[in-house]
């Protein structure tokens, strides 16, 4: 089985970790990744908060290339997710003129609730060489995985499971927390640089609280928002993990080196080697 | 709605036996017609026998309910069909076919005498359903101990031989044999000719939906599962405790509007009730824990019910309720206590709040249940876009089948008091469409008593008591010692029998005991087992089935006050058995045969008042054949409601209004008097008389029961320079120049309404419940005239409940601008030099505004006419303080009064909606034919009596009888109507010359209960 791939931009600059980790992971998954030929913008960025119509036609040309290669599509990107998701759902209304043909058989997947199906995880169990045995951590989904349901699909988005099963299916522990789906404050980070602090701190100390050694999430900018709060506010104790690179991790052993994990500010090393899982 | 002429079948199906189903039967069953009651469960009771107590009286609600349950239970016009769910219906109205499946019980209906072995001694446990799967009850059970019918049942999904053909312990233990694990599902066919439908409601809070962590953190629990851990008959006894840890919580917080009044879950309107309950339940708190603390999150506070802002208010300051406005999100855990902690944030200090709490109640929205929608469907029922089958505002009971009605929760969410309104108005539908089929109710049978019986002689003869004494199953029999008993009970003088039986209430039992009766010549017997509430009618049956006066048996209730109170001190209860048997006895040997008498019935009935309310109710009475004197004080029919324009729903009251006069007028059962009034009163149920004036006459009239509809008046503020400026009016005057001039609002650049008027005030506390859906209304017809115009509503909680919602949704959608304020901060209207300003306060942002608007509205309260006393006078009628008519009970009985006979219904009871008055119209005028299609009218035998020759005029009783009862007679003593009497005991108890004694209860009988009750136990085992 294959699925189109699409990386959007983030994985290829300060999400490359988790770029990596997808492509390790899935060679050992019973699923190939085709990358989507020339792919382009999502319209994550300015573009869906300026215009409706932008919103719907940037992305139709992913999905219509997708449908070309005949297959479903993966995002790893929660933002990516998001805007592909509104857009096919959008273009099956036909409001805008789109100069691209886009039938709506492609479906578009996010990538947690694809390894979180049943057989997908029995896959993960098959290849964990190494159990994540002893690792205390929450999964943190924020805000456009799951919401507004009735785009994402989510039905359980006030307390979504998906990283949850998968990191079980590791060996971890995934605690439960209120936490899941509670703003970061990324969102406001340009405006109110305050706000997002306090925002993206307190999810750090309600993890510590509830017992997580590390966070694990699916979104590029919760990681980076999570991460650098730990970096300004002076006090780097909980990694944020991207869950591919748990499941990395879990996949090689000890021949998963720690260079994996460069581009991680606060430092997922002491930890790891704490619990015996790197050398 | 037009009686049928083609000889149609006079039976009603009943669908969902809740309050409002019950309701229905018994104002069915008591019209002369025949009831079939459905429940898809074991029982019948609904979601009310769940609840712990009601708002705003704080009965306890199975207390209120359980009459009504016994009623059903033994009524001879009501068959109760459990596990039964109507599929399909053919046919057309008059001659429906009802295609029914009846799940099985596993347990034959007819052979279980609910001794309970089989629950005792089932070794498999089962989700508790009726207590919200709070605890654990057995795979054999009952659902509620006041459980109708009284049968046990087998939970297919956990009974162990069901499930896995294993065990079968019951059916080896049965002493009746009741158990058959062979029954199947079962369906068939029911002619009726008319259907009911009551289903009911679940709560839209699901454990799927995760909704602040509900099914997911343990002390997050529904408004339902609140009720069952307050109730002593609850999971918890009634000892307040959380689920994590059974530890009494210190800090509890209710969040409002889960489920409800909720876009984003498709759930945008107002479940109605919520607020209430809520409020009941932390009041309840506060008393069950009065060192905890109660706070409750909520959006607008709706207490549009009568009395509804005088309990939250009395929540506020004497319980210490803490009222928070906000709208939380989310709850978060505290992973090391399980409490939950609420984020809120604080206007003054500009700040988030974190606050902790043991336990968050979840005030869920309703829904209907599963099932209803293909029902509906099948039915050919049509369902608003939230599947609630939503009445006529002319019909509001009626559904788009002919033949089909609704009432209760599944029209539109409401409280129990509406819901049995709809039910009189469903039952009063189908009471008319098939009244050509009415069985007229005879009282023969109860004519006499024990007329062919020597009872008369008896008196006077030395008693001979018989004393059986039941053990019901292991029941009574595993704690109290009855051999002991019975030689102990031997030993008394008097007594002529003594014996056990395993199971006095069993059929072939009674045959037994009426066989005894005669072969030992006892003429007094006492029965020691349970509640008389629920067993002695079944007792004095049986009497009489012996020869014996019915009312020469009395019960001692060794079950319920010894082995169950008692079941671990076994000598306690033993001895207290043995006094109260004895007691019974003594109490026994003094009673004295009574006999029921009976008069003839004024098949016509009165209606007070010739508006909306007052003309549905004439028309409901004479539609079913019989005559109506219809008073209107006016020179025209019509009411309050020519005032009006519109309905918030687009319907128009006063062409509604013509309608029904048009029906009104040429009805040739009406007769119609205008610029009339009753000016005398006399008599009681089923035979009053009455005097009505006009200027030029006087009619004497006689009716058998009478309907009070005087209607409502719009309050005439003078506040805010109403009256003076003439830019300053009433909502209603609005609406008219609207309608007279509809371009109008193009002219206007700024409107400001003001609600609350003359309502919810120092002088006026009651909330006039039409007003903030009167200015929604108004202000969207002006928005869609010009949707340039600013029309801004200043209010303090905006009471736009049920599907009222949706408008108010509509107008923030289409501008109009909301601001709250508090009656502290009062907005102000003045003119400044020829400009009219609005000063206020918005309490949202705590920012202060002025505006210079052409017009003030003013949002203008209902209050009552001030006919309301002379009529309360003359028809001896209690009413509130504000002036309203007091009903007989808020929850139960909203359109009775204690004074039999007289009905309430419309704007006198309370301010309401059209549709609203016109349900309680046809509800007071069904309970009216229930006394017309009598041949005759019985008299409880156990009344007061007085004494002549002691009797000194005293008064007392005629001023304390909350029924009007005692008159000073032509010999000038006091003299009670049998007809009148309730036989409550207040006269005699009060009585200064003790000149009353109540039959069944004299004095002679309680002095010598008492005196055995006292005399030292000597039974010591």
């Amino acid at each position: 089985m294959n699925l189109a791939f699409y990386p959007g931009c983030s994985l290829e600059g300060m999400a490359n970790d988790y770029a990596r980790s997808i492509i390790a992971v899935f060679e050992k998954l019973d699923v190939g990744l085709v990358e989507i030929d020339d792919w382009t913008c999502c319209g994550a960025t300015a573009a869906h908060s300026l215009s409706d119509a932008m919103s719907v036609v940037l992305p139709a040309k992913n999905l219509a290339a997708a449908e070309k290669m005949g297959l479903d599509i993966v995002s790893p990107c929660a933002n990516c997710f998001n805007r592909l998701t509104y857009s096919r759902k959008m273009l099956s209304k036909n409001i805008y003129d789109v100069p691209w043909n886009v039938t709506g058989k492609s479906k578009v997947h996010d990538m947690t609730r694809f390894l979180a199906q049943p057989d997908m995880i029995s896959q993960i169990k098959d290849n964990v060489l190494m159990p994540l045995k002893g690792l205390n951590l929450v999964s943190y989904y924020g805000c456009q995985m799951v919401r507004p349901p009735r785009i994402t699909g989510f039905t359980d988005y006030e307390n979504p499971r998906t990283m949850d099963h998968i990191a079980e299916a590791l060996g971890a522990n995934a605690l439960d927390w209120s936490y899941k789906a509670t703003c970061c404050g990324a969102s406001i980070g340009l405006g109110r640089r305050d706000i997002q602090l306090t925002l993206s701190a307190r999810l750090i100390q309600k993890a510590r609280q509830t017992g997580a050694e590390a966070i694990i999430v699916s979104c590029p900018l919760c990681q980076a928002n999570l991460d650098m709060v730990q970096t300004e506010k002076g006090s780097q104790k909980v990694p944020i993990f991207y869950f591919t690179e748990l499941m990395r991790l879990a996949f090689e052993g000890k021949a998963c080196s720690i260079k994996n994990f460069r581009m991680h500010l606060t430092d997922p090393g002491p930890l790891l080697r704490k619990k015996a899982l790197i050398d | 709605m037009i009686p049928l002429q083609n000889n149609p079948v006079g039976k009603i199906m009943i669908v969902g036996g809740g309050i409002g189903g019950i309701q229905a039967a018994l104002d069915l069953s008591e019209s002369g017609f025949y009831v079939y009651l459905l429940d898809k469960g074991p029982t019948v009771g609904g979601t009310m026998a769940q609840l712990d107590k009601t708002f705003p009286t704080n009965d306890c609600s199975t207390c209120i309910l359980s009459p009504k349950l016994v009623e059903i239970a033994g009524h001879p016009n009501i068959e109760i069909m459990t596990f039964c769910e109507l599929l399909d219906l053919e046919g057309d109205p008059g001659h429906f076919k009802a295609h029914v499946q009846q799940k099985p019980r596993y347990i034959n209906m007819e052979k279980c005498i609910a001794c309970g072995l089989c629950a005792e001694k089932c070794p498999k446990k089962a989700p508790d359903l009726f207590n919200t799967e709070l605890g654990k009850r057995k795979a054999a059970y009952i659902p509620f101990p006041q459980a109708v019918p009284l049968k046990y049942a087998l939970d297919p999904d956990y009974c162990l031989y069901l499930t896995k053909q294993k065990c079968g312990l019951c059916k080896k233990i049965c002493p009746v044999d009741a158990v058959e694990f062979e029954q199947k599902i079962e369906t068939f066919d029911v002619e009726v000719g008319a259907v009911i439908l009551s289903p009911g409601f679940e709560l839209a809070l699901t454990q799927k939906d995760g909704e602040y962590g509900f099914g997911r953190y343990p002390n997050v629990v529904t408004s339902l599962q609140y009720e069952r851990m307050l109730s002593a008959t609850g999971p918890y006894e009634g000892h307040l405790r959380r689920p994590s840890d059974g530890k009494s919580p210190r800090k509890v917080a209710w969040i409002q509007c889960v489920m409800s009044r909720d876009i984003s879950r498709n759930r945008p309107f107002c479940s109605s009730v919520c607020c209430m309950h809520a409020a009941k339940q932390a009041v309840l708190t506060r008393s069950h824990l009065p060192e905890s603390e109660t706070v409750i999150y909520f959006m607008d506070v709706r207490a549009h019910g009568k009395g509804f802002d005088e309990y939250v208010e009395r929540a506020a300051s004497g319980y210490q309720v803490q009222y928070r406005r906000s709208m939380i999100s989310q709850l978060y855990l505290n992973p090391q206590k399980d409490n939950l902690i609420i984020e809120t944030f604080d206007h003054h200090l500009n700040n988030t709040q974190e606050e902790e709490y043991d336990l968050v109640v979840l005030s869920s929205g309703f829904q209907p249940g599963q099932g209803w929608k293909t029902l509906a469907d099948r039915l050919g029922v049509s369902l608003n876009p939230y599947g609630f089958a939503c009445g006529d505002f002319d019909e509001p009971v009626s559904t788009s089948r002919p033949g089909v009605y609704v009432c209760g929760v599944i029209e539109s969410p409401k409280d129990i008091p509406e819901t049995v309104i709809q039910a009189g108005a469903a039952a009063s539908e189908a009471s008319t469409l098939l009244s050509n089929s009415r069985k007229f109710l005879k009282t023969d049978e109860n004519k006499s008593a024990g007329e062919e019986t020597d009872e008369g002689k008896d008196a006077e003869h030395i008693s001979k008591v018989g004393v059986f004494v039941c053990h019901c199953g292991s029941n009574i029999a595993s704690v109290v010692d009855i051999p002991s008993l019975l030689s102990e009970i031997e030993k008394i003088e008097g007594v002529a029998l003594a014996e056990d039986l395993m199971f006095a209430c069993s059929a072939e039992t009674q045959d037994r005991i009426a066989e005894r009766i005669k072969k030992h010549g006892i003429n007094r017997v006492v029965i020691a087992a349970c509640s008389p509430k629920t067993h002695e009618p079944l007792f004095r049956k049986t009497l009489k089935q012996a020869g014996l006066n019915p009312y020469l048996v009395d019960m001692a209730n060794i079950r319920n006050q010894c082995s169950w109170v008692h079941a671990k001190d076994p000598k306690t209860a033993t001895a207290k058995a043995m006094n109260l048997i004895r007691a019974a006895i003594s109490r026994a040997e003094k009673l004295e045969p009574l006999t029921e008498e009976t008069y003839e019935i004024v098949n016509n009935a009165l209606v007070i008042g010739g508006g909306l309310a007052g003309m549905t109710a004439a028309l409901t009475i004479a539609e079913q054949g019989f005559e109506v004197h219809l008073v209107e004080k006016t020179e025209r029919l019509g009411g309050f409601a020519r005032n009006l324009t519109h309905t918030l729903e687009g319907h128009s009251p006063p062409k509604l209004a013509r309608l029904l006069e048009d029906r009104v007028r040429s009805h040739d059962r009406i007769t119609l008097y205008l610029n009339s009034e009753l000016s005398e009163h006399s008599g009681y149920i089923g035979a009053f008389k009455g005097t009505i004036t006009n200027e030029q006459k006087e009619h004497e009239i006689s009716y058998g029961a009478a309907v009070v509809a005087s209607g409502g008046k719009a309050y005439q503020p003078m506040e805010f320079n109403c009256g003076q400026d003439d830019r300053v009016v009433t909502q209603v005057e609005l609406a008219k120049r609207l309608q007279k001039d509809p371009q109008w609002p193009k002219q206007l650049k700024s409107i400001v309404m003001i609600q609350c008027v003359g309502s919810r005030s120092e002088t006026f506390p009651w909330c006039s419940r039409v007003c903030c859906s009167a200015a929604v209304k108004n202000a969207i017809a002006m928005k869609e005239i010009n949707p340039d115009i600013q029309v801004i509503i200043l209010y303090r909680d905006l009471r736009a409940f049920g599907f009222k919602e949706l408008y108010y949704l509509k107008a923030r959608r289409q501008g109009t601008l909301f601001f709250r304020f508090i009656p502290e901060e009062t907005p102000v209207v003045y003119d400044d030099g020829g400009d009219l300003i609005v000063d206020f306060t918005d309490r949202s942002s705590h920012q202060e505004f002025r505006v210079k608007p052409d017009m003030v509205v003013l949002s203008e309260g209902i209050h009552p006419v001030s006919d309301n006393e002379k009529i309360a006078g003359m028809l001896k009628l209690s009413r509130t303080p504000e002036g309203f008519f007091l009903e007989a009970h808020v929850k139960l009985a909203p359109v009775e009064f204690p004074t039999a006979g007289i009905f309430l219904a419309g704007l006198a009871h309370s301010p309401r909606f059209v549709d609203e008055a016109i349900a309680m119209a046809k509800c007071a005028a069904q309970q009216a034919v229930k006394i017309l299609c009598r041949d005759k009218m019985k008299t409880s035998p156990t009344f007061a009596v007085v004494d002549p020759d002691l009797c000194s005029s005293c008064l007392a009783c005629v001023r304390l009888c909350p029924f009007g009862a005692p008159f000073i007679n032509e010999d000038g003593v006091a003299q009670i109507v049998p007809a009148k009497c309730r036989g409550c005991g207040i006269c005699p108890s009060e009585c200064p010359a003790r000149a009353i004694s109540l039959r069944h209860s004299t004095d002679d009988q309680t002095v010598s209960e008492i005196d055995a009750l006292l005399k030292k136990a000597s039974l010591d085992i």
